[in-house]
């Protein structure tokens, strides 16, 4: 059976340091997998070997029938995967439709040509890539549509984070990836993030891989969970098996000084 | 107020005029009627620093009026103390000049308004004193009031200072000019005139200012769209009549003025809208004018002996030319930007710079020099201009490049809200995540490379079609550094900044020409107020603005960062 992303013997080293080490790695659709670990794990170098930032040192990445390792980040978003940023990072200059009508960008073809000439395939695009960005917006209720023309940098942190999901959804992706999503909200933030992520399943059939210290975002919205050190898979199961895996508890005990720094 | 708040702004300004004093500028500008008969520029040029160092001192203190009397009392003192001292160490037998040229007997003399040296010095003081309370009281006063005032003093300056345009220019008009200006300055009357009627004009647009918005407010979309339409046809009507009407100088001008926005408008995709800085945009402009050259001069290597008469017979016109050359431009643009694209920001600055130098040291070489005539140059490009239309003639070309501008100009605007603007302003923001939302940031980089070798090229075209010969020591450093200058005096980003920034740039100092020796004085000290009064440029871009201001928000946390996190 072939899943819709499968990693075999994936590895990275950056100098010395062993970032990423023969992991093997899958997800399906409409599965969500909550990937855990210490700090400097390799989870978000996971990612952007995935997303082709980094290529690999060693492995396999499929993807939809597609072999990832070698394809640049754009090709990458265009078969299918679409990612946010751990550091949020989005485009502040630009009004908050602006960001996500930048996330049609792959499933749009106007160039130079249609441009100049305005061509009626032209204004058609650009109504459907308006269309479409406002209904990644809406995804989020009232948080974000009230706002379509303000800059994203004016925005509040955790509707930034928000954004930064429309703008990914805007790519019509199959799989995405959010790299610590939670991070620096509240707890009724998480709760309705936690609500969020299963909704963005559901309805739009995503498979999901998300990286997340909050344990009760993981524990609430993971179908399996995997778990990292030092680069290495050191547990996969449902959450309350990775929970209670001695190497995870030992893991998390060993870097807990760090953890809180973070 | 307090005396010491006045003192810095008293000396600054008596400090500068000393100064304008003693390099000569006072008097030899005195030479210049401002008002025939009454001021000329030196006093003028000595009022004008006054007045700018008490109004802006006045500005800032809560009994304006009060401060602006002392600061042009102390500017006034300092100066009158200067020239009496000067003026004793030429009576007491001093070599004054061995160490000061320009302190001759005229400039004192005009220091001390053809007076005595006493009554002279009185009357500085009395002059500045006036000048100081005249700003203290024009920023006390109500705001529309004020801005009539200074609208209506600036714009009598300026007619003024650009007599010698305008006389020819309303000459052109048919309209008799003789109450206007007498001996290359304003009559009495005429300024009497044209002070009232900048007065009048300002107080009533600004009057009407609210109804107008209103209006505005209230027009239906149909209305406005017909409106805009209207008044970019009068532009382009105005624009087509230009050159006839302030003749052949003027229209050289703005022949240039007109290759600065073409190359700004090039230069503006590379930089304003796709974030790439290239400090080597001379290339594509060269590159277009060597193939310019090549094409159409008869002493290229292309043109056989047999074909010789062909050639001088100016078959190889510039029409046929036009396409291949851009078609090269493009192609050369391409070729060097793919290997250097993957650079980022300063990296990718400092390799362009070596484009441009490349191109002319190959231009010189052993290996090209018989091919692009090396230090000689090419001539005679094109060989015979068609007559109807001649190129060599400032106000023939002139619409050539107009009708280049406007398309390069339509071109950025369609480009730059379409989905190709889209990409670059998010790979100019940020290009990891440009990336990850599916956009290939190495295409557009190139794309945008492309494009502004194409338009570049053409106004290398342009300017060998103009100037009739090119030497490779035109295409120095110098050009990419103004064409990066004219993009950011009018604001990056913006196509409007581009024109203005051109025409500031590019057409200020020719039109400072009358200024001799003291021109590129004016030119930097203008340029320098700009910078310092409009940071983002004449005329800036929206979005370019706001990026310049993010600062520390939400980018700045990426700025520690190695890789994509
Ligand atoms: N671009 C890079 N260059 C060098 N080292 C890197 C780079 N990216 C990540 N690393 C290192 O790889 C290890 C894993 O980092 P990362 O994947 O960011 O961890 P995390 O699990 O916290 O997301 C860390 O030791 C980090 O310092
Ligand atoms: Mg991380």
């Amino acid at each position: 059976m072939s899943h819709l992303l499968e990693l075999e013997g994936v590895s990275k080293r950056f100098g010395g340091v062993q970032a990423v080490d023969s992991v093997d790695f899958f997800a399906d659709p409409g599965e969500i997998v909550g990937v855990i670990g210490p700090n400097g794990a390799g989870k978000t170098t996971l990612f952007n070997i995935v997303t082709g930032f980094y290529s690999p040192d060693a492995g396999k990445i499929n993807f939809d029938g597609h072999n990832l390792v070698g394809l640049k980040p754009n090709q990458i978003t265009r078969v299918g995967i679409s990612r946010t940023f751990q550091s949020v990072r989005l485009f502040a200059a630009m009004t908050v439709l602006e960001n996500a009508m930048v996330g049609q960008h792959t499933r749009t073809k106007a160039g130079i040509y249609g441009a100049l000439f305005n061509t009626r395939r032209t204004v058609n695009e650009e109504q459907k890539v308006h269309t479409s960005a406002i209904e990644s917006l809406s995804f989020f209720g009232e948080r974000l549509t009230p706002r379509i023309n303000s800059l994203a940098s004016e925005l509040a942190y955790a509707d930034r984070r928000r954004l930064e999901i429309a703008r990914a959804m805007a790519t019509e992706p199959q799989l995405l990836l959010l790299d610590e999503p939670a991070a620096g909200m509240n707890p009724a933030e998480k709760e309705g993030l936690i609500e969020l992520i299963g909704r963005l399943r559901d309805e739009k059939g995503y498979a999901i891989v998300l990286i997340e210290h909050d344990m009760p975002v993981i524990k609430g919205v993971s179908d399996r969970v995997v778990a990292l050190d030092y680069g290495k898979k050191i547990a996969e199961g449902s959450y309350d098996e990775v929970a209670a895996d001695p190497q995870v508890i030992a893991a998390y005990l060993g870097k807990a000084g760090s953890e809180e720094q973070q | 107020m307090n005396l010491r708040s006045a003192l810095k702004p008293g000396f600054v300004g008596g400090i500068v005029v000393v100064y304008l004093s003693a390099i000569g500028m006072v008097e030899r500008f005195q030479d210049r009627n401002v008002i025939t008969g009454l001021v000329g520029l030196g006093v003028v040029l000595m009022l004008v620093a006054f007045a700018i160092t008490s109004y802006t001192a006045a500005r800032k203190s809560d009994s304006s009026l009060l401060t602006g009397v002392a600061v042009g009392f102390i500017s006034g003192a300092f100066v009158a103390i200067v020239t009496m001292g000067f003026e004793g160490l030429i009576n007491a037998g001093l070599d004054v000049r061995g160490m000061f040229v320009s302190i001759t007997p005229g400039l004192l003399e005009t220091l001390e308004f053809g007076l005595n040296p006493v009554v002279g010095a009185f009357m500085m003081v009395v002059a500045s004193t006036a000048v100081g309370a005249v700003s203290g009281v024009l920023v006390g006063l109500e705001y529309h009031l004020r801005s009539a005032v200074v609208f209506a003093i600036g714009i009598t300056l300026l007619m003024s200072l650009g007599e010698p345009i305008l006389r020819v220019t309303l000459g052109n008009l048919q309209i008799p000019t003789g109450w206007l200006y007498e001996l290359g300055g304003l009559t009495i009357a005429g300024t009497i005139i044209v002070l009232a009627l900048a007065f009048g004009l300002r107080w009533w647009w600004m009057s009407r200012a609210d109804t107008r918005r209103e209006a505005a407010a209230q027009m239906p979309e149909a209305t406005r769209r017909t409106w805009g339409r209207a008044s970019l046809m009068a532009a382009i009507v105005a624009l087509v009549a230009l050159p006839w009407i302030v003749g052949p100088f003027v229209s050289d001008v703005l022949g240039t003025v007109g290759l600065y926005v073409l190359l700004g408008l090039g230069l503006n995709i590379v930089v304003g809208y796709a974030g790439l800085l290239d400090l080597g945009y001379v290339a594509f402009f060269a590159v277009g004018a060597y193939a310019a050259a090549i094409f159409t001069s008869p002493a290229s290597f292309l043109v056989t002996e047999e074909g010789q008469q062909f050639a001088e017979a100016g078959f190889t016109n510039l029409w046929v030319a036009l396409p291949f050359v851009v078609i090269i431009a493009v192609v050369i643009g391409a070729a060097i930007g793919a290997p250097v694209l993957r650079l980022r920001g300063d990296y990718l600055a400092i390799v362009t710079l070596g484009f441009g130098e490349i191109i002319r040291t190959l231009v010189l070489s052993d290996w090209l020099s018989p091919y692009l005539g090396g230090a000689q140059g090419l001539t005679r490009v094109p060989a015979a201009p068609p007559s109807s239309f001649d190129l060599r003639n400032p106000q023939h070309i002139y619409y050539l490049i107009l009708a280049f501008s406007l398309i390069a100009a339509y071109i950025s605007y369609r480009l730059v809200d379409s989905r190709v603007g889209r990409a670059w302003a998010a790979m100019r923001e940020d290009e990891d995540v440009a990336e990850a939302m599916g956009i290939s940031v190495v295409r557009y980089k190139l794309l945008a490379f492309a494009m502004g070798a194409g338009v570049g090229s053409l106004g290398g075209v342009f300017f060998a079609a103009k100037i009739g010969s090119i030497f490779p020591n035109s295409f120095g450093l110098q050009v990419s550094i103004n064409v990066l200058a004219v993009i950011i005096l009018g604001g990056i980003g913006s196509i409007p900044g581009v024109i203005v920034g051109a025409a500031a740039l590019v057409g200020l100092p020719e039109l400072l020409r009358e200024f001799g020796e003291f021109r590129l004085l004016i030119y930097g000290a203008i340029l320098i107020a700009i910078m310092i009064f409009r940071p983002e440029g004449l005329l800036p871009n929206k979005r370019r603005q706001r990026e310049l201001h993010e600062g520390q928000d939400l980018a700045a946390v990426d700025l520690t960062k190695e890789g994509p996190s």
